[in-house]
């Protein structure tokens, strides 16, 4: 840390006092000002830290917090003169009821099928990139894919929605290649569901791949091949380890995106694939009375999202350190 | 690598350009198609449905609250975002590691719980469902992002000079004014875009805390679950084609900034 005394004295401006930070730093309310601020090293830290401190405690930890508090209260919002009792009512209801846990379930496999359908959709592409691409065509190359993900879930859903659609552009091609009489209904299923959030999570995927290839140097694959490793080998033994970091960022990054969307699988599915994110919502929808009921579920979902990923992550490390050894 | 392996690495890089760019180009054709139901194949054409956007209140509406939200947003979390890269990345101390992962904590949970965990915050703050509830809210969110972006700017700053403009008789804040700031600023400017399109693009977050007004993402959302018309191209055309437009400019300016630090 720097020593902020010197200012402080007032000392004579800077050469080139007539211009605008002269005239600024000769201001005597601003000497005062940086004297009281930078008096010592430690109260220029506190002044710094204050402000980001109060504001991840009280804007990024707090709505957790409290949506936690609220889970195990039974009613909120609060009618004034009431105390809120606590209870763990709002989670019995979850384990009791079959109909709340079914959703849960289809989330965590949808999810985990769409990071593995992402990892393998995005893998070959972000190796043609880094491997076979030359370096002038390969920021391009990987910009034209950027432009579409700067869309936003809404458009992009309603793309999807006129691609699959019965009267869709899928349904009409394979009419016309005489494939089918009737339009098969891709929509409200598991499958359009898929296909509209690995289209908004495949970016997620596709940029940790990317930078972790590109990081890898290609005489790692040369030495391989001289030694004599064919191309399998050489993607098993050598890029496939080496990559494993952008793997696992790149599947925690997908998997917490794709529990959470809301909008997708509202317009995308159907009864049979309502997913928890439609559940939680649904309690936000009427009376205020089952706000703590909503609260319990998001929590029961959210820890364990984050188990998943901490035991995730714990695999992929104990992976990596096994394969470098 | 054999020719043969070559081509089927190029096909799949194709076919994954044909599966993000195909709806786009084909939702924005259906806003050209003359009848009132969405689906091929389009027989006639007309302009009517984009030039209709332009006499539209609703939408005229949606749009410039989205924006106005989006600017506000952006707003807040670059100065919150600037600041904890600062703290971050400047000083070593107790608790940084916690500091780190609390500022990313809004980013990493996923969009539903984000949104309600706002929402019970929110009545507990006394922020009624609105504009201000989507701003707070997406500054918030945005703020991670931010931070990241600085932190990494911040980081190939050299620190002779900083230092040379202290011994040169610069207080902290001149010096932090005069090197820190221009030298943040790249950065600052792509992380501004950056937030302006997350802000722009957000769904659930404007859903669960707005009040009548709809942003345009949730408008779009509302007609859809009512009935697609071929209008509803026409606005996501519109989306598209801004969102598209500002990603392209922002990437000069993250470009530019990875490019080889400047004296």
């Amino acid at each position: 840390m720097r020593d902020g005394g010197d200012a402080s004295a007032g000392a004579e401006p800077p050469a080139g006092g007539a211009t605008g930070w002269g005239k600024l730093v000769g201001f005597a309310p601003y000497q005062a000002f940086v004297a009281l601020v930078c008096a010592s090293p430690r109260r220029q830290f506190f002044l710094l830290a204050a402000f980001p401190a109060i504001w991840v405690l009280s804007q990024h930890l707090g709505p957790i917090v409290q949506m936690l508090y609220v889970s195990f209260t039974d009613a909120y919002p609060v009618t004034s003169g009431v105390e809120p009792r606590l209870t763990l009512e709002n989670y019995r209801r979850f384990f009791d009821e079959a109909f709340y846990r079914v959703p849960f379930y289809r989330t965590l496999v949808f999810a985990t099928t769409f990071t593995l359908a992402t990892l393998v959709i995005t893998y070959p592409v972000a190796y043609f990139l880094t491997r076979i691409v030359s370096r002038r065509n390969r920021l391009l190359m990987l910009l034209l894919l950027l432009i579409p993900f700067w869309v936003g879930e809404i458009v992009r859903t309603f793309a999807i929605m006129i691609l699959l659609g019965n009267n869709g552009a899928v349904n009409l091609l394979l009419k016309w290649l005489g494939l089918i009489e009737r339009p098969i209904p891709f929509m409200y299923t598991g499958f359009s569901i898929s296909v509209g959030i690995i289209y908004l999570t495949a970016l997620y995927m596709l940029l940790p791949l990317y930078s972790a290839l590109e990081k890898l140097p290609r005489s790692y694959g040369e030495a391989a091949a001289d030694l004599g490793a064919g191309p399998f080998t050489r993607f098993r033994r050598v890029t496939l380890p080496l990559t494993l970091e952008g793997i696992a960022s790149g599947c925690i990054l997908v998997f917490l995106i794709s529990t959470g969307f809301y909008g997708t699988p509202v317009l995308l599915g159907g009864p049979s694939t309502t997913v928890f994110a439609e559940t939680i919502a649904g309690f936000f929808h009427v009376a205020g009375d089952e706000w703590p009921t909503g609260a319990a579920f998001a929590t029961i979902m959210f820890s364990t999202v984050l188990v998943l990923v901490l035991v995730f992550q714990r695999f992929m490390t104990s992976l990596r350190k096994g394969d470098t050894r | 690598m054999s020719r043969g392996v070559r081509v089927a690495f190029s096909c799949c890089y194709w076919a994954f350009v044909v599966y993000v760019f195909v709806p786009l180009v084909l939702m924005m054709l259906m806003g050209f198609k003359d009848s009132k139901f969405i689906g091929f194949p389009i027989k006639s054409w007309t302009l009517d449905w984009y030039l209709g956007l332009f006499g539209d209140a609703r939408i005229l509406s949606a749009f410039g609250y989205s924006v106005a939200i989006a600017v506000l947003s952006t707003l807040i979390s670059i100065v919150v975002g600037t600041w904890i890269a600062l703290l971050i990345d400047g000083h070593k101390f107790f608790g940084r590691a916690a500091m780190f992962g609390l500022a990313l904590l809004p980013a990493l949970v996923p969009g539903i719980i984000s949104a309600i965990a706002f929402r019970i915050y929110a009545r507990l703050l006394g922020i009624e469902p609105g504009m201000f509830a989507i701003i707070w809210a997406h500054a918030i969110h945005n703020v991670p992002f931010v931070a990241l972006i600085v932190m990494a700017r911040l980081s190939t700053l050299p620190r002779s000079q900083t230092e040379a403009a202290r011994d040169l008789g610069a207080d902290p804040l001149v010096t932090f004014l005069r090197i820190t700031v221009p030298w943040l600023l790249p950065a600052i400017l792509g992380a501004s875009i950056f937030c302006l399109l997350l802000s722009f693009d957000d769904f659930v977050r404007s859903f669960f805390l707005g009040g009548y007004q709809p942003t345009l993402p949730v408008l779009i959302f509302a007609e859809l679950r009512s009935g697609m018309s071929p209008e509803i191209n026409a606005i996501a055309t519109f989306a598209v084609v801004l969102t598209a437009a500002l990603g392209l400019w922002a990437e000069r300016f993250t470009r530019r900034m990875n490019r080889a630090p400047e004296r």
